[in-house]
């Protein structure tokens, strides 16, 4: 049997993480949008109350939550500020390839430490030519007796101006494309790690990105998560665990969007009746609440199909792929609906187009997205 | 110290009213029930004391039907109480504050050792304040309201106090034991935690059995419930001078509206 | 039921508080035209305070003249009030709803096995009891109760009732023959008392009025026009959001969206003209009073009353006549 409604446990996590996110953070969204300012002080107020470290088991110190009571959180952090959840997602995904590949003792080194103080960590795999094409990345990793040196170059790396962990996909060997692919967890304050100046970005201007230059670090052996050749496909299961968060980050862009168009369409009168009354600004909102409900059910299934222990490549990438299209479609039509007010930075609409945006680029381009859900609807007919 | 903090689920701040189809009272359909306002602040206080005073616990408890008072309970011990206690009260008792009282008297008497007994100032729905005082007298323990700025001496084991009152801010002091009505805690109310919130999902729940179910003959019975009806615009005042206007805006105040300045 | 009813009066200055005034108004009322109003007051100076019962047509007073009382709880006097109430045979209590009045009458329903009801703004005699309306979420809506069993004890809402005055009647005070209060009940003491700091008036979500200037005082210097129509009512002053914005008043007085939401028993919008931001902070007060010079204004839509003239007249004339009523 189903069940679509939220457990009372379920509730009480997502309320919490409503009340933050309205009290918290989105007083402050508008003026980290306009300043392009990393608001620490809510990330460790986010520290404090749990809601930064998602998916680290409680017995690391994080909060070990399944990825449904994730997407739940973050589409109510989404709902007040695109940036900020991505910020607090980022940090989630950086810490999923030690989650998945990293041995017990690692797991044991590297994640209570860091859990129990603020700390923010950044998931290293895109550089400045190679980007869907992950099995192509250049960063260099050379074996030298006990350690790794690494050298490179990797770009647009969320949290990466404001991180004291990395988790890198290097190379090493280009000859063997994916084949050649490592994993490593490499600390700030290792020798030759240089994070890039925060870039002036489109929208998430709340959540700080940036190149990181390696130069010369030398790794420890011990710091290598599974074998050589190994991160590819740990990048590829990392991503198959992180889609579905995004779907959610998306949905709760596209329902702020739905929220502030729908209150605006009952009070702005045009003709002599609340616009609302007008079939345009009608079809205009069943549109954006179809679509967000729609992105909201796609990632829950998917969500809730990982969660039980499915794969969930194909679930993952139909919510991504979905709700970001959706997010993008309904801040559109958000301002479309506030008319002259909505294309102003003074009323919150146009921030949504913005930070609905990334939705569709980052963490998988909506074009692989595509390309996977075909690959994996196919494998189900032959 | 034995701390023991009453709280009330009530309406959600944002709800929306609407009276049951037989008008007597709020229609519960789609409200949330959620620790609140005064309540909340008396757990913070609650919470605050027990920092004071090494050694203390404190123990939630709530009256009301389980499917409400178990949200306010577990929110409570996510925010750091130690126990839970649920009491179901007869129905009379759940719409009736004095007969609240006598119920949760009579619980925390069973409970075992209680110090000091807080209550918030008054619920967040019907306001009447009288729990308190009401539970403190059933008890036999002195009850004070509207207190603010709580301490508690470790040294001498006594509490001090203020009490906000219309002509300002009287400073009080205390022996325990004692039942205060809580009107500010000195910090805002905290936020529970992911991890304390899930705890508290797991974590046991007291019942105290209801009373008894046949309902006492003195009682405080709710007959109507009722939203203000939509205001018609103002009663423009005509006058003939500023001092006319005056007197005659004076009048109907007074005699119409019935507020008396 | 009996048609008799006991006020407890409430120490004030010299003699009785207006709340204790309002509550013997609505006594008789209960009382019916063929019932009796008896007073009670305790305290070491319980002795003083019954000519200001008489003076409001109140002849017979109990006293409960315990030094003990002074600087105990007010809920202490819930058993010697009940003692009092059963002498008398009286069936009702009734005080002011003030801080004194709410924090005794849940005890002393328990002592006098009543039941009761807090901040009532109609009271009326019934053939179960009495039934009461009052306020319930912050004032968005009303409720009534129908207090059953024989025994009541109420307490009204402060400003919801005319004053009782006179005729004067004969004095007639007897002591309350014991006064039992268990020595636990008396521990806690009031060690002193900081008065407001003058000009700062009551706390804005608290008050029970509310005056508000917006953007038609015009400029910070006029805006005493407000203070004082403020202090001649006992009222909190509030602003709107322009006011607040324009840095004439701090932020922590400005009502609306976006800052204190107030429901009090009157508001007085001076100058404001009514935007949505605004009205969401004070639309549920029981009494909306607008002064605008503007007959147009969208304040007049949710006023109750309002005059369309300026404010620089009318505001001087209602605060004279205000102080003319009050007598101060």
């Amino acid at each position: 049997m189903v069940d679509f409604s939220l457990s009372s446990d379920a509730e009480s996590l997502r309320d919490m993480a409503r009340k933050f996110a309205r009290t918290e953070m989105a007083p402050h969204a508008a003026e980290c949008d306009r300043t392009s300012r990393f608001p620490e002080e809510i990330y460790r107020k986010a520290h404090a109350l749990g809601l930064m470290n998602l998916n680290v088991p409680s017995e690391y110190g994080g909060s070990g939550l399944g990825l449904f009571e994730e997407c739940l959180i973050v589409e109510e952090l989404a709902y007040a500020c695109g940036g900020m959840a991505t910020t607090v997602i980022a940090n989630c995904l950086a810490l999923q390839p030690v989650l998945l590949g990293g041995s017990p003792e690692q797991k044991q080194r590297i994640l209570p430490p860091f859990c129990a103080t603020y700390q923010i960590a950044s998931f290293c795999l895109t550089e400045p030519s190679t980007g869907s094409d992950a099995g192509a990345v250049r960063t260099r990793a050379r074996r030298d007796g006990e350690f790794y040196v690494l050298d490179g170059e990797k770009a647009f790396i969320s949290n990466a101006p404001h991180a004291s962990l990395y988790t890198v996909f290097a190379t090493v060997d280009p000859e063997l494309r994916h084949r050649g692919v490592t994993a490593f967890v490499v600390p700030r304050s290792a020798e030759g790690v240089t994070p890039g100046k925060d870039e002036e970005k489109m929208g998430h201007r709340a959540s700080a990105t940036s190149t990181v230059h390696f130069e010369k670090v030398r790794v420890p052996v011990s710091d290598r998560l599974l074998g050589e050749g190994d991160g590819f496909s740990l990048a590829m299961r990392t991503l198959d665990h992180t889609r579905t968060p995004i779907g959610a980050l998306a949905t709760g862009i596209g329902q702020a969007a739905l929220d502030h168009a729908a209150r605006y369409a009952l009070q702005r009168e045009t003709f002599g009746k609340p616009i609302a009354e007008h079939q345009a600004i009608q079809i205009k909102l069943a549109d954006m609440v179809q679509e967000i409900r729609a992105a909201r059910l796609l990632t829950w299934f998917a969500a809730w199909t990982i969660d039980h222990g499915g794969k969930g490549s194909l679930e993952s990438a139909i919510a991504k792929c979905f709700a970001s299209d959706a997010a993008v479609h309904a801040a559109d039509e958000a301002i479309q609906t506030f008319g002259g007010y909505g294309y102003m930075k003074e009323y919150p609409v146009e921030k949504l187009l913005r930070d609905a945006k990334l939705t569709q680029i980052y963490e998988g381009a909506n074009e692989i997205q595509r390309t996977v859900i075909a690959r994996e609807l196919l494998r189900g007919y032959t | 110290m034995e701390i023991v903090v009453c709280v009330k689920p009530v309406p959600e701040a944002e709800s929306r009213l609407r009276a049951r189809p037989d008008g007597t009272a709020l229609d519960p359909e789609g409200v949330k029930f959620v620790l609140t306002g005064y309540d909340e602040s008396a757990v913070e206080q609650a919470l605050l004391l027990k920092q004071e005073a090494a050694g203390s616990k404190v123990h939630v408890v709530a009256l009301g039907p389980a499917s409400r008072t178990d949200e306010v309970l577990r929110a409570s011990l996510a925010l750091g109480c130690d126990t839970a206690m649920a009491v179901e009260g007869n129905p009379a008792s759940q719409d009736d504050p004095v007969a609240a009282g006598r119920g949760l008297a009579e619980a925390i008497a069973a409970r075992g050792a209680r110090d000091l007994v807080l209550f918030g100032k008054q619920a967040g729905d019907d306001e009447e304040g009288l729990v308190g005082g009401a539970a403190a007298e059933a008890l036999g323990i002195p009850f004070v309201g509207f207190v603010v700025d709580l301490h508690f001496d470790a040294g001498t084991s006594r509490l001090r106090f203020g009490r906000s009152v219309e002509r300002g801010q009287e400073s009080w002091e205390s022996p325990l034991p004692l039942a205060v009505g809580l009107q500010q805690a000195w910090n805002d109310p905290r936020t529970a935690t992911l991890p304390a919130i899930l705890r508290s999902r797991k974590a046991p729940i007291a019942r105290h059995p209801s009373a008894s179910a046949a309902a006492p003959t003195v009682r405080s019975v709710p007959i109507r419930f009722a939203l203000p009806p939509p205001r018609q615009g103002a009663k423009m005042i005509e006058f003939k001078s500023p001092q006319d206007a005056a007197e005659k805006l004076v009048r109907l105040l007074r005699e119409e509206a019935k507020v008396f300045p | 039921m009996t048609d008799t009813v006991l006020v407890i009066g409430e120490p004030d200055g010299a003699g009785l508080a207006e709340a204790t005034l309002e509550a013997v108004g609505v006594a008789q009322k209960v009382a019916g035209p063929g019932g009796v109003v008896v007073g009670f007051v305790g305290g070491s100076d319980a002795a003083s305070r019954a000519p200001a019962f008489a003076s409001a047509g109140v002849g017979r007073i109990v006293l409960a003249s315990d030094a003990r009382l002074d600087r105990a709880p007010p809920a202490t006097l819930a058993r010697p009030a009940a003692a009092a109430a059963e002498g008398v045979g009286a069936s009702v209590i009734v005080l002011g709803g003030t801080t004194f009045g709410r924090d005794l009458a849940g005890s002393l329903a328990i002592a006098f096995r009543a039941s009761a009801a807090n901040g009532v703004t109609e009271a009326e005699r019934v053939p179960e009891g009495v039934k009461v309306r009052r306020p319930v979420f912050g004032g968005r809506a009303t409720e009534e109760r129908r207090l059953e069993g024989g025994r009541v004890v109420l307490s009204v809402r402060p400003h919801a009732f005319p004053a009782a005055h006179g005729p004067g009647v004969p004095l007639v005070a007897e002591p309350l023959p014991a006064n039992d209060v268990p020595a636990v009940l008396l521990a806690p003491t009031r060690t002193g008392i900081a008065a407001v700091a003058q000009g700062i008036g009551p706390s804005l979500t608290d008050a029970a009025i509310v005056v508000s200037g917006g953007r038609g005082v015009r400029a910070p210097e006029n805006f005493h026009l407000v203070d004082e129509l403020a202090a001649s009512l006992g009222a909190a002053v509030g602003a709107s959001r322009a006011v607040t914005d324009a840095g004439w008043r701090p932020a922590s007085m400005q009502v609306g969206q976006t800052g204190k939401t107030v429901s009090p028993q009157l508001y007085i919008a001076v100058g404001i003209s009514g935007a949505v931001q605004h009205l969401i902070g004070m639309v549920s007060s029981r009494v909306i009073v607008a002064v605008n010079n503007d007959p147009t204004a969208p304040i007049f839509r949710v006023a109750d009353y309002g005059i369309a003239a300026d404010l620089f007249q009318i505001v001087p004339a209602l605060t004279a006549e205000i102080r003319r009523v009050r007598g101060i």
